[in-house]
């Protein structure tokens, strides 16, 4: 618990998180406002438009991952590693720290920018005169499963962090894999990239588009990528010296 | 009796037995063994790429060794409960985040091991730092960064201070300070190693060494036992030379003769010297210690090529 708390204020404590934030808060607020104001009436009536547009929430997925990828690389890149090993002198304990500020950070961003985008964009939608045929399950599982999936992209951060100290290096294979590489992957062969963590990420808001696994599956399977980096992480972070 | 040994043991802070770490092809620690006691300050000296920021990083857990093994109060470093109550390090001065404030960094650190924010408050005004706690680290000076790397090792109030070339980048004055801040710590019984690649920087400050060079330790001794080990040359004036000099060669002491009123024995010291000229009735005109600077002395143990 005392590691916990040190380590959320290494979280609070810089301008980064901060940054995150409002880049977050932003992108939401501009893509909402002008998607739910632009997009034409036909492309608004089915439960699954109203669900994908309102999802974009889920974009906070990266920012959280952004900010998990920090906790690590930012200790490697300033050197604060040294002082921290030998504050936390187990490494798995140390991560484990680590994995679940990520998580808890994952679930603010998750709450601010699904929040933001699901508050905003139903009232735009409303003053335009949309019939909102969403359910009341519909409406549940996306907001629950943005903010979930969410913080669990803090957990993937956090374990590509550990796994790739240059801080560099982590946020552009984060950033490549998220843009180019899944979308690619589902694009060509979706039986596949539905596994992939974006995608199983989108599938715990919903059926928002064809071809993406079953909710529950979803979340399980990006469960399952969260324990596969741990291990690594953990693994590597215990095999290797800290310079 | 049978706990003789084991008191012993325990009066060891630090122990490193059979110590080694290989990067590829390079042995950069190489059989190194060494143990050092309880309220000493223990210089670790070596030129740059001696292995001794490796050999410190092993100590402290954050290295493992190829082969061998080291011990702090008789256990792997995290193997300790909480290491960081009973061990403070630094080991470069530059570990921190840069939008961080001083105060926060130290809290971040602290309150993994439940240390309060008293206690931090204590550690930055023992270091003089409480004016600028609450700034980014970014515009701290080297002096204050070097200050606020000491507050951080201090926060557990720890029994040992590891310190890897603390004295770098330091003024004068802040070196002065660091001699008396180093001096008061160990006088109450605690423990200090601090590293560094000259000699001159904490020869008032330590009181014994250890000497490595290419990660193998050339000496282990006191300031004093290696003044005299190696290099020592006392001068001899006598109006009998010629009787002292063989008097000493018999004692198996090289000597030579720069003109006829002194001589230099080598290898000894001058109350050696002196005595066997009064066991023989020599008189003796000036009797002094000429040896080699401790700088020199240290050159010469780490100079390229000099091992054991």
């Amino acid at each position: 618990m005392n590691q916990l708390r040190a380590e959320l204020l290494k979280i609070r404590s810089t301008r980064t998180t901060v940054g995150l934030l409002v880049g977050l808060i932003a992108l939401a607020l501009l893509f909402t406002i002008l998607t739910c104001t632009l997009s034409p009436m036909s492309q608004l009536l089915t439960e699954q438009d109203q669900s994908s547009l309102l999802s974009f929430g889920s974009i906070a997925g990266v920012f959280a991952a952004l900010a998990g990828v920090m906790l690590f690389t930012s200790e490697y890149r300033f050197g604060t590693i040294r002082p921290t090993s030998l504050f936390n002198p187990n490494r798995t304990h140390l991560f484990a720290t680590k994995i679940t500020a990520g998580v808890l950070s994952g679930l603010v961003f998750g709450v601010i920018g699904e929040g933001l985008v699901f508050s905003i964009g139903m009232m735009i939608l409303k003053l335009r005169g949309v019939s909102i045929v969403m359910t009341g399950a519909n409406v549940t599982e996306l907001i629950v499963g943005a903010i979930i999936g969410t913080a669990l992209w803090g957990a993937i951060g956090v374990g590509i962090g550990s796994i790739v100290p240059n801080q560099v290096g982590a946020v552009i294979s984060l950033l490549a894999w998220g843009f180019v590489v899944e979308n690619l992957v589902f694009g060509f062969l979706p039986k596949i990239g539905r596994f992939l963590p974006v995608h199983a990420s989108d599938s715990m808001m919903g059926p928002l588009q064809s071809n993406l696994l079953p909710g529950n599956a979803g979340t399980l399977v990006v469960v399952a990528w969260v324990l596969v980096l741990a291990i690594v992480g953990v693994a590597l972070l215990k095999r290797r010296d800290v310079s | 009796m049978s706990s003789r040994s084991e008191s012993e043991h325990v009066s060891y802070v630090v122990q490193s037995e059979s110590l080694s770490k290989r990067y590829g092809d390079v042995l950069a620690v190489d059989n190194l063994t060494f143990a050092i006691e309880a309220g000493t300050i223990t210089g670790f000296l070596g030129p740059n790429g001696a292995g001794k920021s490796t050999t410190l990083r092993m100590l402290l857990g954050l290295a493992k060794p190829t082969s061998g093994h080291s011990t702090v109060f008789g256990s792997p470093y995290d193997q300790l409960a909480t290491p960081a109550l009973r061990i403070g390090a630094v080991l470069e001065a530059t570990d921190f985040h840069p939008g961080r404030s001083g105060r926060d960094h130290l809290r971040s650190l602290g309150w993994a091991v439940g240390i309060p924010d008293a206690r931090v408050d204590e550690v930055l005004s023992l270091v003089e730092l409480q004016s600028a706690s609450k700034r980014r680290v970014k515009g701290y000076s080297l002096g204050m960064r070097q200050r606020l790397g000491l507050a951080s090792a201090l926060l557990g109030n720890p029994d040992l201070l590891v310190l890897d070339e603390p004295a770098n980048g330091l003024d004068p004055e802040g070196v002065r300070w660091l001699r008396d801040f180093l001096r008061d710590f160990a006088s109450g019984g605690r423990t200090v190693l601090i590293s560094s690649h000259v000699l001159a920087e904490i020869a008032q400050t330590v009181d014994q060494v250890l000497i490595i060079n290419h990660g193998r330790l050339v000496a282990e001794s006191t300031l004093d036992e290696l003044t005299a080990r190696v290099g020592g040359v006392v001068r001899v004036q006598s109006p009998q030379l010629d009787i002292l000099a063989e008097l000493l060669q018999r004692e198996g002491i090289v000597t030579t003769r720069s003109n006829d009123h002194a001589l230099f024995a080598q290898g000894t010291t001058k109350e050696h010297v002196g005595d066997v000229a009064l066991a023989a009735g020599v008189a003796i005109h000036e009797l002094v210690t000429e040896g080699s600077s401790l700088e020199e002395v240290f050159l010469d143990l780490t100079s390229e090529g000099a091992s054991q």
